[in-house]
């Protein structure tokens, strides 16, 4: 972190917040809010005259609450910029000034009580997101009595007690009575892989860093009872298992059970009711201080991140990167990575690996000095457009330029290539470079120009449902050959017309299909196709034309028996398609789509008029 | 948003089920009789089931 502090090359903003960011790799431009430290960080030496004038105190946010801090304060001993700053909020008040002792006491003149925020902006090349999570918070789950009993604590909260730097100066104390535990009790998975108050996925660092804190136990107070109880041990990893083995051998107890309720006895000492699923008993045990092993969670200022920079959150809430395998450190907008704990749980060691990686991935692109893009763009017609602006509210990564009133521009750089601007258009205004419409309607009225009732036409995005049907080939799942299947980089580029333009032709069954909602390549683009085809088999519906002959699936490029089955599924629905049902559908929509020109009217009326 | 339970039918085998609904939230829906996602809305509940 000093070196961070110290390198001529590193800018470091601290109290600040990203307000906005716009424009694209190589070219981001960022607006912060820097919040008033009300001390001068380059004067300041952390001397600590101002702390022993200061008469308010807080909280102390870094020992989790634990002991208290004053208004003015330093966050933490190795803190960069190793300046105070002065919580206003903590503090008497300085509009109008109630105290000003911090100011008077020191003698560096460091301190302006009148300091304001101010907004800086700058232009990035590339973005590394280490925002990291915060762990779960125990009060909601009452069974362990977090909150109401002095001696329950989070494992943070241990961590800080056994730090040397701790409020204890790394003394482990019950707060009951500031006495030695003879017995500790770790309870694990509290508030990770449970349906209630909690998260469903496990927390990933609760199991190893729960053996870590019984080592240290063991190593400085030998004499403690140590327990854990837990639903099953991950310690997977290199060194790992060697850890939880030294760890028994030191005579700590592990019970696999979690316990049901923690009570408190007259002594405050607790007492923990748990099915012991080795033995199949309910048993009672006996602990002075219980630890309750916490899972982490994504910050709640994940999901304002996800908007400000068109980025994706799992389910989990963690940020979603571009590939879970191939791409575990961008995210799906070029030129944004993600290091840490922000894209998932993880240990110190995996934080580490992924922030090398993603600065590495930084320095790569911006090494080059320009970048490749790939060519699937697209280009607007300026004639045609309308200036309704729906390509940038449909683009995921709002690579447009449009305002009001003006002429939509693309941003080549920002522009992924989904195609789903195309297929909104309703001007026929955007071209795509590649997959353009003549280039796709082409290729559905080939393959439609013999026997058309024998086939079904699937719509397959590049890489998921695409990949699917190569990964039903080479693991030699059989499925019916008369699909034919077109390819488009995103579902979101399935235009209407395609569609249409294959029913027209004689089409009994059309699929459309994509990357289920998680795996979107182009971060919700998928989000359009539904909201497509649903209006669609309103219309088709309304048209008199039976809506199931539109099928809808997501098949991810793993899913090649899922593949197999959709494509056995659609031959028996295209089997249901009597050739009357074909040519009624055919009639209708030429009706629908070509109507007769008013032209023929115009005439009646002249010859009327003649008559 | 309020989230509530609309009437679905599969357009693939049929079937007519209920699922959590949001308007305006679109999501990924299967069908729990054949795992289809052709899944659509029934703007009006099927006979029998009015609510
Ligand atoms: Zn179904």
């Amino acid at each position: 972190m000093a070196d961070v502090g110290r390198h001529p090359n590193i800018e470091l903003l601290t109290l600040s917040e990203v307000k906005e960011v716009s424009g694209h790799v190589g070219n981001f431009r960022v607006k912060v809010k820097r919040h008033a430290r009300y001390v001068d960080e380059k004067e300041c030496t952390a001397c600590g005259d101002c702390v022993e004038v200061c008469p308010q105190v807080g909280p102390d946010e870094f020992n989790f609450g634990l002991v208290h801090r004053h208004a003015i304060y330093q966050p933490f001993p190795q803190a960069i910029p190793a300046a105070f700053v002065l919580d206003m909020e903590t503090c008497l008040g300085n509009n109008p000034r109630a105290c000003g002792k911090c100011a008077e006491a020191c003698e560096k003149h460091c301190i302006n009580l009148d300091a304001v925020d101010s907004d800086v902006e700058f232009t990035v090349g590339t973005i590394v997101i280490a925002t990291g999570m915060e762990p779960f918070d125990p009060l909601g789950m009452t069974e362990y009595g977090y909150g109401r009993m002095k001696n329950v604590i989070t494992a943070m909260e241990f961590e800080r007690l056994a730090s040397s730097g701790g409020p204890t100066g790394g003394d482990i104390r019950r707060f009951s009575d500031g006495k030695t535990p003879k017995s500790i009790a770790f309870i694990q998975c509290v508030g990770s892989r449970c349906e209630g108050p909690g998260n469903s996925y496990c927390g990933n660092i609760c199991c190893m860093n729960t053996i870590k804190d019984t080592l240290l136990l063991k190593d400085h107070w030998p004499e403690i009872d140590v327990t854990v109880y837990y639903i099953d041990l991950r310690a997977f990893g290199k060194g790992f298992e060697e850890m939880l083995k030294r760890s028994r051998q030191l005579g700590v107890r592990y019970i696999r059970g979690i316990p049901g309720e923690v009570e408190e006895n007259e002594d405050q000492s607790l007492t923990l009711h748990v099915e012991n699923t080795e033995t199949g008993l309910v048993e009672q045990h006996q602990a002075d201080m219980v630890v309750l092993a916490t899972g982490v969670q994504p910050r709640a200022e994940a999901h304002d991140l996800n908007k400000l920079l068109s980025l994706q959150l799992h389910p989990e809430g963690f940020l979603l990167e571009a590939h879970p395998k191939l791409q575990p450190v961008d995210s799906p907008v070029r030129g944004i990575f993600y290091a840490g704990c922000a894209e998932g749980p993880k240990d110190i060691k995996e934080t580490v690996t992924q922030a090398s990686a993603a600065a590495g991935r930084a320095v790569r692109l911006m090494s080059q000095g320009e970048i490749a893009a790939d060519p699937y763009t697209v280009e607007v017609n300026e004639d045609k457009c309308k200036a309704c602006g729906l390509c940038l509210k449909v683009c995921p990564y709002g690579a447009f330029e449009w305002e009001k009133g003006a002429k939509a521009e693309p941003i080549e750089a920002l522009c992924a290539g989904c195609g789903t601007c195309a297929a909104e258009c309703r001007f026929e205004a955007i071209t795509p470079h590649q997959f353009s419409d003549a280039q796709i309607v082409a290729q559905v009225e080939a393959s439609l120009s013999q026997d058309p009732e024998q086939k079904a036409v699937v719509f397959a995005c590049n890489w998921c449902s695409y990949a699917a049907a190569d990964t039903a080939g080479v693991s030699r799942f059989q499925y019916p050959a008369n699909q034919v299947l077109i390819r488009t980089m995103c579902s979101g580029r399935v235009d209407e017309k395609f569609i249409l333009r294959a029913f027209e032709l004689g089409a009994p069954i059309v699929l459309v299909s994509g990357c289920h909602f998680v795996d979107c390549h182009y971060i919700d683009a998928n989000r359009q196709t539904v909201r497509r085809v649903e209006k669609l088999w309103d219309k088709l519906e309304s048209w008199g034309i039976r809506p199931a002959r539109l099928q809808l699936e997501w098949i991810s490029s793993a899913q090649g028996q899922r593949f197999q089955k959709t494509m056995e599924e659609l031959e028996r629905l295209r089997r249901e398609v009597t050739p009357r049902e074909i040519a009624h559908t055919r009639r209708i929509l030429k009706q629908k789509l070509h109507p007769p020109k008013p032209k023929k009217q115009a005439r009646r009326k002249g010859v009327a008029a003649h008559a | 948003m309020p989230e509530d339970k609309a009437h679905f039918k599969c357009l693939r085998c049929e079937a007519e089920f209920e699922l959590p609904y949001t308007p305006g939230k679109l999501e990924e829906r299967e069908c729990p009789k054949c795992e289809s996602n052709s899944v659509r809305r029934l703007k009006t509940p099927p006979t029998g089931q009015e609510d």
